[in-house]
C-alpha cells in the first residue's frame, strides 16, 4: 500500500518538475524581453541601467499602437471566419463519403506547407486581379487562409472516436439537424474547436511574409512593425509595448477565470 | 459524466456575433475616421530604418498632409509588391541605383515634375546624372554608401587592408557578412581582379572556388543588424554598410572602418514617384522637400550614411565630417562599382550562393 | 418508428447539410488556393528572358536543375531539421499534453494560459530573446563560467542545434494543442478497467493510451512538420543564415534571382514530398477512417 502511494507521489513530484522545466524554457526569452524594456541603453546587448523611459515613448509611439490595433482586428476577424468554416469542414468531412473528398483533404494541406511567400505573392496576384483593395479586408481573407488548416486538423483530432449515437437518438426524438449541430456537436467538439481558434489567432498575431504582400499603406501590422524596429538592434520600446501586452492578457484571462471558477463553485 | 464547465451555445453564439459585430465597427470607425479627414495623404515606403519621424513630422506640418508610411527591406521586396499590386498603392518608393533603371524599363515609375525640383542644385553633382536615370528625369539622390569592412582592432592583431585577407583560414568562424549575394560575390570578383558585375563563365568558377574558402570563416550572415555581431564580440571582422559601421565607431574606439584596396560595392539609393501615383503633387512636393539642406541633414543626424547633399553636408557637425565610415572619402567613391542588372547570369550566382549558403 | 423515405427525399436530406458544411471551404480553397496552384503549376514549366519577365516557353529545365546535389542536400537539411524538431516536440509535448489533460480543471485553465500567454508576444522579439541569451558573451555563458562549469563560452548561437531549439520553441503549442485535445477526451474509466484486469501503467499505455490519442499525434505532427520545412526566419535567425533551407532558397528565387520559373518548381516540389510523406503517414499510422482520408 505505501509502495503504492510512493510511486504516485514520485509520479506527481516528477510531473511537477517536468512542467516547471517546460515553462522555464517558454519564458527564458519573455524575461529578456521584460528585463530590456526597463533597459537604460537602446540597444538589446547589455542590460545597463533601469529606466521607465521606454513605456512613454511606447505610448507616444502612434505608428506603433496603431499596428496593433490592425493586428487585433485582422487577427479576430479572421480567426472567427476560419474557426466557422474549419469545425463546418471538419465536421462535414469526417460525417459523409463524398467524391472528392480526397481532393479537398489534400488541398487543405497546401496552405501549410506551401512557403509563405510564395502564398503571399500568390494572394496578392488574385487580389490585383479581382480589384479588391489592399488593407485589413484582403489581410483577413489572407488570413483565414492559412488558418483553416490548422482549425481543420485540430477539430478533427477531437473528432477522432466521436459516438454519433448520440445524434441520432436526438434526431429521433424530433430534433432538427440545426438544433443537433449546435446543442450537441459543438458543445462536445468545443475544446478541439477552441484549440484550432487559439492556433488559428496566435498564427495570425505572428504572420509576416504573408501580411507584407497583403497590406495596403495603411493597415501595417504589429509583427511587421516589431520587424522594422527589431531589426536595426533597437527596441526597446517595442519590448515595453509587449510587456504590457503579456501583463494585460494575463491580468484579463486570470480574471475571467477566477470570475468563472466562483460562477462554477456557487452553481454546484 | 464529467463535470465540466458546459458553456450554453447559445451564449456563445451570441457573444460571438456581439464580438464580431464590435469589432467591425471599431475597425470601420478606426479606418473610417482616417479618411473621412479631408487632409491630403501621401503614402510612402521606404526601407527600414531609413527616413527619421522628424522628416515626416516637418513635412506633415508645413503642407498639411497625412503621410503613411510603410517599410521594406530589400529592393526585391520592394519590386515584387509593386509589381504586384495595382497602380499607384505607394507614391514614393525609394530604389537602389540597379533598382531604378529596372523599374523605368518595367514602366513602374513616372517622370518627375522638374519645375518643382528646384533643390536639386544643393545636390552634388558627381551623385547625379547617373547612368541608372539619364539626366534625373525619374530619380533624384536620396543617401548613399559603401560595403567596408568593420574591423574589432582589440580581437584583430593584424593590420587589415584587403578584403582578400579575410579568406584567411586563421579567421574561422569569425566573420560576420552581409546577406546580400551580390555584395559578397561581388566583392570576392574584385579581389580576384574581375568587375562587381562579371558574366564570364571561367571568371565565376574562380570566385566559386575562392567562396569556397570564405565560407568556414562565416559566422553569420546577416543584413537586418550586422553590428549587433560585431557590438556584442561575436565577430571580430565584419562586411557590412557604413552607416553600421559608422554606428560601431560611435560606440567604441575599438572598431575602424577599412575600404578594401581592390574597391567597394557602393550604392546609392534615390527618391521616385510610382507610376500612377495618387498624390503626384504632394509626392513631387516631398522630393523637393527632401533636397532642403536642413531636412536632408536631419536624415544623416539618424542615419549616418553618405549624404549626397553638399548643402546639407556643409550643416552636419564635424564629428559627421570627420568620420570616414559617414563622409566618404572621394578616392573610395572613384573607385567604387555600382551593382549592376546581369540579366539571366543572375541565375548563376543564385547557384554559387547556394552552394555557399549549404 | 421511423418512417420510410422515399430514395429523392433521402438524397435530399443527405445533400442539403453536406453541401452547406463543405461548399465554403471548397469555394475559399479554390479561389485562394486551387488558382494560385495553377499558376504556379504553369509557370514552373517556363523561363525568364534577359529583362526577367516570365516566357511561356514549355521546358523542363527548371526540374532538372533539381537533381543539382547541393539543391538535394538543401532539400534533405530540410527534412532532417523538420524531422528532428517534430520528434522532439513529440517527446516533451506529449508529456506535457498529458499532464495538462489529467490535472483539476483550475490548473489546466492556468497550464493553458501560462502555454499561450508566451506565443501572444511576438514571436520574432523571442528569438532575438534567445540571440541574447545564447551568444558568445550571452547571459547563459556569463552564468556558466561565473559559476564555473565552463571555462570558455559555448559556441551556441548560429548552430544547427540553435535553429532546431527556436524551431520547438516556435511550434511546441501546435503540437501540445491537438494532443491535449485528444488525450482530454479518453476516459479514465477505461485505463482504470484495465488496471482493475490486471495491466501494468506502461502496458495500459501502450495499448490504450497511445492508439485512442494516435489522431492527436497525427495532427500535431502535421502541423508541426510541414511549417518547420520553411521556417526560413528561425534560421536565418538563430542559425546566423549560413546553412540555408529550402524556404531560403525559394524566397530568393521569387525575389533577387527574379527567376519565378525555378521558384514555382521548387514549391512545387516541397508540396509534392509533403504530401507524399503524410499520405505515407497515413497509411502507416491507422486510423485512416477516423481522419476521414481517402
Amino acid at each position: 500500500m505505501n509502495k503504492r502511494r510512493a510511486v504516485k507521489a514520485t509520479k506527481k513530484i516528477s510531473a511537477r518538475i517536468f512542467s516547471g522545466l517546460v515553462f522555464a524554457f517558454l519564458y527564458l526569452p519573455i524575461a529578456i524581453v521584460v528585463l530590456f524594456s526597463f533597459n537604460i541603453s537602446k540597444r538589446n546587448i547589455l542590460f545597463e541601467g533601469f529606466t521607465l523611459d521606454w513605456y512613454s515613448v511606447m505610448a507616444q509611439n502612434d505608428a506603433l499602437l496603431q499596428a496593433f490595433a490592425n493586428t487585433l482586428i485582422v487577427a479576430s476577424c479572421s480567426t472567427l471566419i476560419a474557426t466557422m468554416i474549419g469545425t463546418l469542414t471538419a465536421v462535414g468531412m469526417f460525417r459523409y463519403k463524398f467524391r472528392g473528398k480526397g481532393v479537398i483533404d489534400a488541398l487543405l494541406y497546401i496552405p501549410v506547407v506551401i512557403p509563405e511567400i510564395v502564398l503571399g505573392i500568390a494572394l496578392l496576384s488574385v487580389f490585383s486581379l479581382c480589384s479588391i483593395p489592399l488593407g485589413l479586408i484582403s489581410m483577413i481573407i489572407a488570413h483565414v487562409t492559412f488558418s483553416i488548416p490548422f482549425v481543420v486538423f485540430t477539430v478533427r483530432a477531437r473528432l477522432s472516436g466521436y459516438d454519433r449515437s448520440v445524434e441520432e437518438a436526438a434526431m429521433d426524438l424530433g430534433a432538427n439537424r440545426k438544433k443537433v449541430f449546435f446543442h450537441i456537436t459543438v458543445p462536445i467538439l468545443l475544446p478541439g474547436i477552441l484549440s484550432g481558434a487559439i492556433l488559428a489567432f496566435t498564427l495570425s498575431i505572428d504572420d509576416i511574409i504573408i501580411s507584407f504582400f497583403t497590406t495596403g499603406a495603411t493597415s501595417t501590422t504589429f509583427p511587421l512593425k516589431v520587424l522594422e524596429l527589431v531589426r536595426s538592434g533597437v527596441s526597446p520600446d517595442v519590448y515595453a509595448l509587449s510587456t504590457l501586452i503579456i501583463l494585460v492578457t494575463f491580468t484579463i484571462v486570470v480574471v475571467s477565470q477566477t470570475f468563472a471558477y466562483k460562477r462554477n463553485k456557487k452553481e454546484s | 459524466m464529467k463535470k465540466e464547465s458546459k458553456p450554453n451555445p447559445r451564449i456563445i453564439r451570441r457573444a460571438a456575433a456581439l464580438f464580431l459585430s464590435a469589432v467591425l465597427l471599431g475597425g470601420t470607425l478606426l479606418t473610417a475616421g482616417c479618411s473621412t479627414s479631408a487632409k491630403k495623404e501621401l503614402n510612402v515606403f521606404v526601407w527600414t530604418e531609413y527616413m527619421p519621424d522628424t522628416v515626416f513630422k516637418a513635412f506633415e506640418k508645413e503642407y498639411g498632409v497625412k503621410v503613411n508610411v510603410t517599410t521594406y527591406s530589400s529592393n526585391e521586396d520592394m519590386l515584387a509588391k509593386i509589381k504586384g499590386s495595382n497602380e499607384g498603392i505607394y507614391d514614393i518608393v525609394v530604389p537602389s541605383d540597379y533598382m531604378v533603371k529596372m523599374m523605368i524599363s518595367e514602366g513602374l515609375l513616372q517622370k518627375l515634375d522638374q519645375k518643382k525640383m528646384t533643390n536639386l542644385t544643393n545636390m552634388d553633382t558627381s551623385f547625379l546624372n547617373q547612368s541608372f536615370d539619364p539626366g534625373n528625369a525619374y530619380s533624384v539622390p536620396y543617401m548613399g554608401g559603401v560595403v567596408a569592412l568593420c574591423v574589432n582592432t582589440k580581437m584583430v592583431k593584424e593590420d587589415i587592408t584587403s578584403f582578400s585577407q579575410i579568406f584567411d583560414p586563421k579567421y574561422k568562424g569569425s566573420l560576420v557578412l552581409l546577406d546580400d549575394f551580390r555584395a559578397v560575390i561581388g566583392e570576392t570578383s574584385k579581389s580576384l581582379g574581375y568587375s562587381l558585375n562579371t558574366t564570364d563563365d571561367k571568371e565565376l568558377t574562380a570566385v566559386g572556388n575562392k567562396l569556397a574558402e570564405l565560407k568556414p570563416n562565416v559566422k553569420l550572415l546577416d543584413s537586418d543588424s550586422p553590428k549587433t555581431a560585431m557590438l556584442n564580440g561575436e565577430t571580430s571582422i565584419g562586411y557590412m554598410w557604413n552607416a553600421e559601421i559608422a554606428i560601431c565607431m560611435q560606440e567604441s574606439p575599438d572598431f575602424k572602418i577599412v575600404f578594401p584596396s581592390e574597391g567597394t560595392y557602393m550604392f546609392l539609393d534615390n527618391l521616385c514617384i510610382t507610376k500612377g501615383a495618387k498624390n503626384s503633387d504632394t509626392a513631387n512636393d516631398f522630393l523637393n522637400f527632401l533636397m532642403r539642406p536642413e531636412i536632408s541633414k536631419l536624415v544623416s543626424d539618424e542615419y549616418p550614411y553618405l549624404n549626397p547633399n553638399k548643402a546639407a553636408v556643409a550643416l552636419l557637425p564635424d564629428s559627421y565630417k570627420n568620420s570616414p565610415a559617414s563622409n566618404i572619402p572621394s578616392d573610395v567613391i572613384a573607385k567604387g562599382e555600382y551593382v549592376q542588372d546581369i540579366g539571366t547570369t543572375v541565375e548563376k550566382y543564385d547557384q554559387l550562393w547556394t552552394t555557399f549558403t549549404e | 418508428m421511423r418512417m420510410k423515405l422515399k430514395t429523392s427525399h433521402k438524397l435530399r436530406s443527405k445533400m442539403l447539410p453536406l453541401i452547406t458544411m463543405v461548399s465554403p471551404v471548397t469555394l475559399w480553397l479554390t479561389l485562394l488556393i486551387v488558382i494560385p496552384l495553377l499558376y504556379l503549376l504553369v509557370i514552373s514549366f517556363a523561363s525568364t528572358d534577359a529583362s526577367h519577365n516570365i516566357e511561356f516557353s514549355f521546358t523542363f529545365k527548371n526540374y532538372a536543375k533539381l537533381l543539382d546535389p547541393t539543391l538535394l542536400t538543401i532539400y534533405g537539411n530540410s527534412l532532417v531539421v523538420a524531422g528532428l524538431t517534430t520528434v522532439l516536440c513529440v517527446l516533451i509535448g506529449y508529456p506535457f499534453a498529458y499532464i495538462m489533460a489529467r490535472t483539476t480543471p483550475f490548473r489546466k485553465t492556468l497550464m493553458m494560459i501560462f502555454l499561450m500567454l508566451p506565443f501572444w508576444t511576438n514571436s520574432i522579439i523571442r528569438l532575438y530573446g534567445w540571440r541574447t541569451l545564447l551568444g558568445t558573451n550571452g547571459y547563459i555563458n556569463n552564468i556558466l563560467e561565473t559559476v564555473g562549469i565552463i571555462k570558455e563560452p559555448l559556441n551556441m548561437l548560429f548552430t544547427r542545434e540553435a535553429v532546431i531549439l527556436g524551431m520547438i520553441y516556435t511550434l511546441f503549442p501546435f503540437m501540445v494543442l491537438p494532443l491535449h485535445t485528444a488525450i482530454d477526451k479518453l476516459d479514465k474509466n477505461l485505463l482504470e478497467a484495465a488496471s482493475d484486469l490486471g495491466a501494468r501503467a506502461v502496458r495500459s499505455f501502450f495499448h490504450i493510451t497511445l492508439p485512442l490519442t494516435a489522431s492527436g499525434i497525427f495532427a500535431g505532427v502535421i502541423m508541426v512538420f510541414i511549417p518547420s520545412l520553411g521556417y526560413f526566419f528561425v534560421s536565418d535567425l538563430l542559425g546566423g543564415g549560413k546553412s540555408q533551407l529550402i524556404g531560403n532558397v525559394i524566397e530568393r528565387q521569387f525575389k533577387e534571382a527574379f527567376n519565378w520559373p525555378f521558384g514555382a518548381a521548387l514549391s512545387i516540389v516541397l508540396i509534392l514530398i509533403t504530401l507524399l510523406l503524410v499520405k505515407i503517414y497515413t497509411k502507416a499510422g491507422g486510423n485512416v477512417d477516423e481522419l476521414g482520408v481517402v
